[in-house]
C-alpha cells in the first residue's frame, strides 16, 4: 500500500480573472490520519480541495490517489475513488427529508425504478449506528439545525463509501458543544481507518484534532509539520508570516452615560416569527458592548431594528436619550448613528459606484454635500473622499475607481472610514472584520477601540468569539432571540460563554446567583 | 463622478460592430428576396440625406424617439422597467391638444401646454410607480395596462369631445399661439428639437449631478444598500416613474405642438413612438448622450425605409415590400441592442456572484488567544 492516500503535485490554479489561487502546491495526506489544512481566507485551502473533489479544474498539476495517477473531472470521479467532501455551504434540499437527502443521487431501486425506501432506511440506520451520527430521518431538512444538517452531509458521503473525507471549515456553523461531538466523531472515524482532511483557520482546532498540518499562505505551502511538534504561536506565524498581535492594548476606561438603550425589543424575522424576543441592554459612552452567539440567533434582526432597517414590533430604542424607535436610517444618521453593516456588498457599499460616491452613502442629502437646490457639491464630495482614503489608508487606484476595484479589506476600510468620519455618538458594528486578512482586521479592531477611547458608544456584533471577548467591555450572549446573560469578558470562562451560546442562561450556570454588575436579560 | 471619455470607447466599438453584423445578416435576406443589397442599404442609410427636407425631417424624428427613450432610461436607472412611455405619450399629447385649442397668448400658451402635458404624463407614470412601491405590482404589467387605458381614454376624448367638426376623424388643430416655432421655415424641424437636446442634458445632470440622481442610481444598482444609505426606495421609485412619465408626456406634447398640431381619433399619427423608445434607450445604454446618437440612428433608418421602396423599384419591377425593409431594420436593431442587454444581464450575474463569494469568504479571521 502506498504511503499516501492522496498526493497532489505542483498544483497551479489561475482563475479566469487572472487571480492566481495556487502557485505550485505540493500536498500529501497519509493513509488514516487527520490532516489539517490551515490558512487564512484566500490562502487557497478551499480551492485546493475543490480540485481534489472535482468541482474545480486545476490549471496545472498531478493528483495521485493511493499511489495511482488519476484524473478527477467531477465529484462523481472523486466519489468513485472514495473521496467525499462536506462543503462549508450545505448542498441539501430543504424540503426533502434527511433520509431522502442522504440517498439522493444513489438511491437503492427496486425493479420498475421504484425507490426502495426500506433498503435505504436500513442502510442509513446501520450507518448512523456505526458512526454515532444520529439525525431524525423523516424530518424535512429545513426543520433541522445546522449541526444536524452537517451530520446529514457527512452521512451522505459515508453512504457513498467515502474513506477519504474532506471537511471545509466544519466548525464555523457549530456551537462549542457540537464542535466537541464532531471532534469525537472524527477521532472514531480515524480509528476505523478513514483519512480526513480538515480545512480550518482556527489554531485551537488544529491542535485539538489533527495529526499533521499543512499551512498555506497566498497559494503557497509554508510547510507540513507534525502537530504535536509545533506550538500555536509557531502555527500562527506560519499562517500569517509574522507575529500576530493577539492582545490589543485596551486601556481601562470609566464608562459614561448611556448613549444607546434598547428596551424589551421584539423583532420579527423574514419568516414572520419573532427573531428577537424581548432584548434589553444599554451601551454607554466609552464602552464597547459585544454581542456574541452563533450566527442566526437574531443578531441580524436586532441590528436592523436598531439601525432603522427593520421595524420592531414592540419595545423602544433610545439614541442619546431620544426615542428613535422605528425611525428611518437617515434620521438616525442625522442624530449621530454610524452603522458598519454585516454584509458589506448587500448594504455597506455599492460596487459599481466610485470610491468618492461610496464615501457619501448616507450623507448624500446633508449639507455641505448637497446644496439647497439638491445638487451634489462635487468638490466637497471629492475632498471628503480624499480625506477618508487618506485617514483610513485605503489602497485604491483613486477616488474615481469603482469600489469593485478594491480588495475586501479596503472596501471595509472605506465603509468604516465613512461611518467614523461622520463623527457618530453611537457606532453599531456588525461582523466588522468578516472575511478580512489579518492586517485589515487588526486595523479595524484598533479603530473600534479608538472609538471607545474617544467616548463613543460601540455596539459590536460578531460571530467571532475571540473578537468579541478581546474588544468588549461587556458581552451579551444571544441565543434564539434572547440574551442568555451579560458578562464581563475577564470574569467569564470560555466554557461558560459556550454554554450560553448553546442556550443555557447565565443565572443557571452560576447557580441562580447572576452577577450583580451585569444587567440581566429582559423579557 | 467625472465624465471619462474612455468609458465610451467600448460601447461605441460594440455598437459599430453590431451594425455591421446586422447589415451582414440583412444582406443575406435582401439577396434571398432577389434585390440588390447595395441599392437597398444605400437607400436605407442614405435616404435621410437625399434632400434638405428629408434630412431635417430625420432630425425631427429624433424628438419623440429621444424623449420616449429618456422615459425608459430614467426608470431603468432605478431598475424599473417602464414599458409605459407609449401611454404616457398619449395622455401628454391629449392634454397638450386640449390646452392648445383654448385661447391663450403666444409664448404663454406653449409653456402652459408643455408643462400640463409633462404633469399628465408624469401622473400616468407615477401611478405605476406608486403601485410598485406600495403594493409590489410588477411595473411591466401595470404600465402595459396603463397604455391601453391611455389609448382608450384619448380615443374617447378625441372622438366625443375634442374632434374637429370639419374633419371628425381627428382632433381640432391647436391654435397658432400654441404651435412651436419652426427652426427653419416650412420644415418639420421646430423648437422642440432644441428643447429635446436640452432635456437629454438635463437628464444627465439630474442622474449624475444631483442627490436625487444619486439615490435613483443607488436604488437601481443595489436597493438594500440604498436603504442602508438612508434612501427610501419606494419614494425614489415613484419619483423616477413620475419623471419618466413626464418625459413620455413631453414626447406627446411635442408631436402635437410641433409636427402635427392634432391627433387622429384612433391615434394613428402618434402610435408606437413609445415602444421604439425602448429600443433607442437600450442601444444608447440608458445614457442620455448615447440616446441622442441612438435616436439619430433610428431616425435615419426610419427615413431611409421610405426611400428603400422607391430606390429598389426599377424598370417596371416594384420595389422591396415594406415588410422586408422592416425585417432588415429589425435585424439591425436587435444586433445593436444585444450588447446593451448583454451588459445589463452580465452586471446582474456578476453582482450576484460577488455576493456569493463574499459569503464564502465569511468565516472570521485568525482564532487566537
Amino acid at each position: 500500500m502506498a504511503e499516501y492516500a492522496i498526493e497532489m503535485r505542483g498544483m497551479v490554479k489561475i482563475y479566469p480573472g487572472g487571480t492566481v489561487a495556487l502557485k505550485g502546491v505540493d500536498f500529501a495526506v497519509r493513509e488514516g490520519e487527520i490532516h489539517g489544512l490551515l490558512g487564512e481566507n484566500g490562502a487557497g485551502k478551499t480551492t485546493l480541495m475543490e480540485i481534489l473533489y472535482g468541482t474545480r479544474s486545476p490549471t496545472e498539476g498531478e493528483i495521485f490517489v493511493r499511489g495511482r495517477r488519476v484524473e478527477i473531472r467531477s465529484p462523481r470521479d472523486a466519489m468513485a475513488l472514495g473521496i467525499g467532501m462536506v462543503h462549508q455551504h450545505f448542498t441539501l434540499i430543504p424540503v426533502f427529508t434527511a433520509l431522502e437527502n442522504v440517498v439522493l443521487g444513489d438511491e437503492p431501486v427496486r425493479s420498475a425504478g421504484l425507490l426502495d425506501v426500506q433498503a435505504a432506511r436500513a442502510r442509513v440506520e446501520e450507518l448512523m449506528d456505526q458512526t454515532g451520527l444520529h439525525v431524525p430521518l423523516d424530518e424535512p431538512v429545513e426543520n433541522l439545525s445546522t449541526g444536524e444538517r452537517q451530520r446529514i452531509e457527512i452521512l451522505k458521503m459515508l453512504y457513498r463509501n467515502a474513506d477519504i473525507l474532506i471537511l471545509d471549515e466544519p466548525t464555523a456553523v457549530l456551537t462549542p458543544l457540537e464542535t466537541k461531538e464532531l471532534f469525537a466523531f472524527l477521532k472514531r472515524m480515524k480509528e476505523e481507518g478513514k483519512t480526513i482532511v480538515f480545512i480550518t483557520h482556527k489554531l485551537r482546532e488544529v491542535k485539538a484534532i489533527t495529526d499533521r498540518v499543512t499551512v498555506l499562505r497566498r497559494g503557497e505551502v509554508v510547510g507540513t509539520v507534525d502537530t504535536a511538534e509545533v506550538s500555536m504561536e509557531e502555527l500562527a506565524r506560519m499562517m500569517v508570516g509574522r507575529e500576530v498581535l493577539f492582545e490589543l492594548e485596551k486601556k481601562p476606561r470609566e464608562p459614561e452615560e448611556p448613549k444607546l438603550t434598547v428596551e424589551d425589543l421584539w423583532v420579527r424575522g423574514e419568516g414572520g416569527d419573532y427573531a428577537v424576543k424581548g432584548v434589553s441592554f444599554e451601551v454607554r459612552g466609552g464602552e464597547i458592548f459585544g454581542i456574541a452567539g452563533v450566527e442566526g440567533n437574531g443578531q441580524t434582526e436586532l441590528v436592523e431594528a436598531i439601525t432603522g432597517l427593520r421595524l420592531p414590533d414592540r419595545g423602544r430604542v433610545l439614541l442619546a436619550g431620544e426615542d428613535v424607535t422605528g425611525a428611518r436610517p437617515h434620521h438616525l444618521y442625522a442624530r449621530g448613528l454610524g452603522h458598519i453593516p454585516e454584509d458589506r456588498h448587500r448594504r455597506g457599499i455599492i460596487l459599481e459606484f466610485t470610491v468618492a460616491e461610496n464615501s457619501i452613502l448616507g450623507l448624500q442629502r446633508l449639507p455641505p454635500f448637497m446644496n439647497k437646490w439638491g445638487v451634489l457639491q462635487e468638490s466637497v464630495v471629492r475632498d471628503w473622499a480624499r480625506k477618508v482614503v487618506e485617514r483610513f489608508e485605503i489602497d485604491t487606484p483613486g477616488i474615481d475607481a469603482p469600489a469593485s476595484a478594491l480588495s475586501g479589506g479596503n472596501q471595509q476600510k472605506l465603509i468604516v472610514g465613512r461611518e467614523i468620519m461622520k463623527d457618530p455618538k453611537v457606532v453599531v458594528a456588525a461582523q466588522p472584520t468578516r472575511g478580512l486578512d489579518v492586517a485589515a482586521t487588526e486595523y479595524i479592531r484598533r479603530t473600534l477601540l479608538r472609538m471607545r477611547d474617544e467616548g463613543r458608544a460601540v455596539l459590536l456584533v460578531s460571530a467571532d468569539l475571540d473578537e468579541v471577548l478581546m474588544l468588549s467591555d461587556r458581552v451579551g450572549v444571544m441565543y434564539e432571540g434572547e440574551l442568555m446573560g451579560v458578562v464581563r469578558p475577564e470574569e467569564v470562562t470560555l466554557e461558560e460563554i459556550g454554554m450560553m451560546m448553546g442556550g443555557v442562561r447565565l443565572e443557571d450556570i452560576k447557580g441562580g446567583g447572576a452577577k450583580a454588575e451585569a444587567e440581566s436579560t429582559g423579557g | 463622478m467625472r465624465l471619462d471619455l474612455r468609458q465610451y470607447a467600448k460601447p461605441l466599438a460594440e455598437s459599430a460592430l453590431s451594425v455591421l453584423i446586422g447589415v451582414a445578416v440583412g444582406t443575406l435576406l435582401v439577396i434571398l428576396a432577389g434585390y440588390s443589397p447595395v441599392v437597398f442599404f444605400k437607400a436605407l442609410f442614405g435616404g435621410a440625406f437625399r434632400s434638405r427636407n428629408a434630412f431635417l425631417d430625420t432630425l425631427s424624428y429624433m424628438v419623440p424617439l429621444t424623449l420616449t427613450a429618456i422615459s425608459f432610461a430614467v426608470a431603468a436607472r432605478a431598475s424599473v422597467f417602464n414599458i409605459g412611455a407609449e401611454g404616457q405619450m398619449y395622455v401628454g399629447a391629449l392634454v397638450a391638444n386640449a390646452i392648445g385649442v383654448v385661447a391663450l397668448p403666444n409664448g404663454v400658451h406653449q409653456v402652459v401646454a408643455i408643462l400640463a402635458a409633462f404633469l399628465a404624463g408624469g401622473l400616468w407614470g407615477w401611478i405605476a410607480g406608486i403601485l410598485k412601491a406600495k403594493r409590489q405590482v410588477n411595473e411591466v404589467v401595470s404600465t402595459i395596462m396603463l397604455n391601453w387605458l391611455a389609448f382608450y381614454l384619448v380615443n374617447y376624448v378625441a372622438t366625443y369631445h375634442l374632434y374637429d367638426p370639419k374633419a371628425p376623424y381627428k382632433t381640432e388643430y391647436v391654435r397658432e399661439t400654441a404651435r412651436l416655432p419652426e427652426l427653419i421655415p416650412r420644415t418639420s424641424l421646430t423648437l422642440d428639437w432644441v428643447l429635446t437636446i436640452l432635456i437629454a442634458f438635463l437628464m444627465f445632470f439630474l442622474v449624475w449631478k444631483t442627490s436625487l440622481g444619486y439615490e435613483i442610481r443607488a436604488t437601481g444598482i443595489n436597493p438594500t444598500a440604498a436603504e442602508y444609505g438612508g434612501v427610501d426606495p419606494s419614494k425614489v421609485i415613484s419619483i423616477s416613474m413620475f419623471l419618466s412619465g413626464g418625459a413620455g408626456g413631453l414626447a406627446g406634447a411635442f408631436l402635437v405642438l410641433g409636427r402635427f398640431g392634432f391627433i387622429t381619433t384612433t391615434l394613428t399619427n402618434i402610435l408606437n413612438w413609445g415602444f421604439d423608445g425602448i429600443a433607442v434607450s437600450l442601444v444608447g445604454r440608458n445614457h442620455p448622450i448615447g440616446i441622442l446618437f441612438s435616436a439619430l440612428f433610428f431616425a435615419l433608418l426610419y427615413n431611409g425605409a421610405l426611400e428603400v421602396q422607391v430606390a429598389t423599384a426599377t424598370g417596371g419591377k416594384t420595389g422591396v415590400p415594406i415588410e422586408l425593409v422592416l425585417a432588415v431594420m429589425g435585424i439591425i436593431v436587435i444586433a445593436v441592442a444585444v450588447p446593451g442587454l448583454w451588459d445589463m444581464v452580465q452586471e446582474r450575474l456578476l453582482l450576484r456572484r460577488k455576493r456569493v463569494e463574499v459569503r464564502e469568504e465569511a468565516a472570521g479571521t485568525v482564532g487566537g488567544e
